[in-house]
């Protein structure tokens, strides 16, 4: 179980006021908050330990590149992959995105079709986008249903031995949306020799993630949203896959032998890391990956079904309130919402006055917004140091700000 | 009034209001009170890009003076743009290309003249201002 009162002494941006109020924290989908041990671990590398990984023969940088390497291990341990190899680090899914599209695109021929749905982030769109018009591939999209899940059957009826990528959100951060990954991973390898790549920046926070249980091939994961520090993120992949696939940045510390006129690469993960990586970064999110872990993410998947089963009813009571946010049994703590007349960053704006820290604007999921026929939502997300009370100020100040503002 | 007055007559009335939520319910009554934009003038040429919500400000020259009508989808947008848009109404194009007043500076109002929506309160301003300098030339 997890205590917030207790868990939020770990956290000391708690400690602030907002405009002389709590800090009502709900932006999380945006970034997490760091708790001490992830902000004190980065400062005692500056401090005690700092030099370069991979490189020095001096006690400095041995001590470093032990404890950036031992992350790979951690992360292994968390996600259940075959092998730290498989851990790959990138700046954040975004990049882990770009990587993958660019890597496996290359390899495909043209007419080749890759599948993504309606309700993706922007950094699972446009790198896909960017590769399918340099290499001739067609993207298909799954449609939602008017109850913001994926459309299965749509989905069945897109799947063909031309579909060789299929790339989805494992938890949407619009309408909250849990696809059943197991589900779609049998009905992909049963109709397709496919990859299937999981969008997990949602979802690796907050729910516990077996790669080898769901069967993918691939996930990317962010690591600021999981109580890490911004900068650093992680593509996992299976070690067979990433062995056949080509780096897209090259430079130091990915290569084996250089000459002036060809180079050959150094073996997975490290073909894929060129240049000095986000060590102090990968060494932060070690640490948040062990917070996580003694937390055991058994009690956050909890966390966050009674706090979404709460703000649920909580938010879908509030006259006036349209509220974005799937009919599922499981579903993320994330709710987009919107107000009929009443702008997006009129209410966050409002929000903002009561000490309610909230996101307005289309959360890197514009064509969805389109669809809805929505400018824009304003989207409360909760994590594991927001309880009931935070449900309660967001909906007071929901209603107060929408009697100012109509 | 010149500009200077304006704004400081502005930063008199802003200050009555001490904290940021009765400083927005200021601008919303601002909004609320501009409403003749007309509907058709809601058009990309006068758009003001970099703003979160929809803004539109539309200049008009008479007897060497400029005039702005203005207009937003969001209100406390739109209270800012009306805001904007007065001070710099009724003014020779040289005199608000010269002006050097830095509203942002200026005036206390939150989160919607800090850096994470600078960008929207500068486009503003910048429209206004080039807009002035090419009648100024």
């Amino acid at each position: 179980m997890i205590k917030v009162s207790d868990l939020k002494k770990d956290f000391p941006i708690f400690e602030r006021e907002i405009n002389g109020k709590r800090l009502t924290y709900l932006d999380s989908g945006a970034t997490s908050q760091k708790p001490s041990v992830v902000i004190n671990e980065m400062s005692n590398v500056y401090t005690n330990m700092n030099a370069n990984v991979h490189r020095g023969t001096y006690v400095l940088s041995s001590e470093t590149t032990t404890k950036y390497e031992d992350v790979r291990n951690k992360l292994k341990d968390f996600i259940n992959a075959y092998s730290a190899d498989e851990i790959i680090f990138t700046k954040g899914c975004t990049e882990g995105f770009n990587f993958l599209a660019n890597s496996i695109c290359k390899e495909l021929s043209p007419g080749d079709e890759i599948i993504l749905s309606e309700i993706e982030h922007h950094a699972n769109i446009i790198p896909w986008q960017m590769a399918a018009e340099k290499y001739s591939l067609k993207i298909n999209y799954i449609n939602i249903t008017e109850s913001f899940d994926l459309d299965l059957d749509h989905f069945e009826s897109l799947l063909s031995a031309k579909t060789k990528v299929v790339s989805i959100v494992g938890e949407s951060n619009m309408s909250g949306m849990l696809p059943d990954i197991q589900k779609l991973n049998s009905l992909i390898k049963e109709k397709t020799d496919a990859i299937y790549i999981v969008d997990g920046a949602q979802l690796v926070p907050h729910r516990k993630i077996d790669v080898q249980e769901l069967g993918i091939d691939f996930i990317c994961v962010s690591g600021h949203k999981m109580l890490g520090p911004t900068g650093i993120g992680v593509v996992w992949g299976r070690k067979e896959l990433l062995e056949k696939l080509d780096p897209v940045y090259g430079g130091g510390d990915m290569i084996e032998e250089v000459f002036y006129d060809s180079a050959t690469w150094a073996p997975v993960p490290h073909k894929f890391e060129a240049g000095t990586p986000p060590y102090v970064e990968a060494i932060g999110l070690g640490a948040a990956v062990d917070y996580l872990s003694n937390l055991n993410m058994k009690n956050v998947e909890k966390h966050s079904d009674d706090l979404r089963e709460y703000a649920k009813k909580k938010l879908e009571n509030i006259k006036g309130l349209n509220v974005v946010h799937t009919n599922s049994k499981l579903a993320g703590c994330t709710f987009a919402m919107s107000v009929n007349g009443v702008h997006a960053t009129d209410i966050s704006l409002m929000l903002d006055t009561f000490g309610v820290a909230v996101r307005a604007g289309h959360h890197c999921v514009q064509p969805f917004h389109r669809k809805l026929n929505l400018d824009a939502t304003f989207r409360a997300t909760g994590y594991i140091y927001n309880d009931e009370e935070d449900f309660d100020i967001l909906s007071d100040a929901i209603e107060e700000s929408i009697k100012i503002l109509t | 009034m010149s500009i200077e007055e304006k704004v400081e007559d502005y930063k008199k009335t802003l200050a009555m209001f001490p904290n940021p939520q009765e400083k927005y319910q200021y601008l919303i009554e601002q909004a609320k009170k501009n409403e003749d934009f007309p509907q058709e003038l809601r058009i990309d040429e006068f758009k003001v890009n970099g703003c979160q919500s929809q803004v539109w400000l539309v200049p008009e020259e008479k007897k060497n003076k400029l005039y702005f009508k203005s207009d937003s989808d969001a209100l406390i947008a739109k209270g800012l743009v009306t805001l904007i848009a007065s001070i710099y109404s009724n003014e020779a194009p040289e005199d608000i290309a010269n002006s050097k007043i830095d509203l942002m500076e200026e005036f206390e109002l939150g989160v919607i003249l800090s850096p994470a929506r600078r960008n929207g309160a500068f486009s503003m301003l910048k429209t206004i201002k080039e807009f002035s300098q090419k009648l100024a030339n």
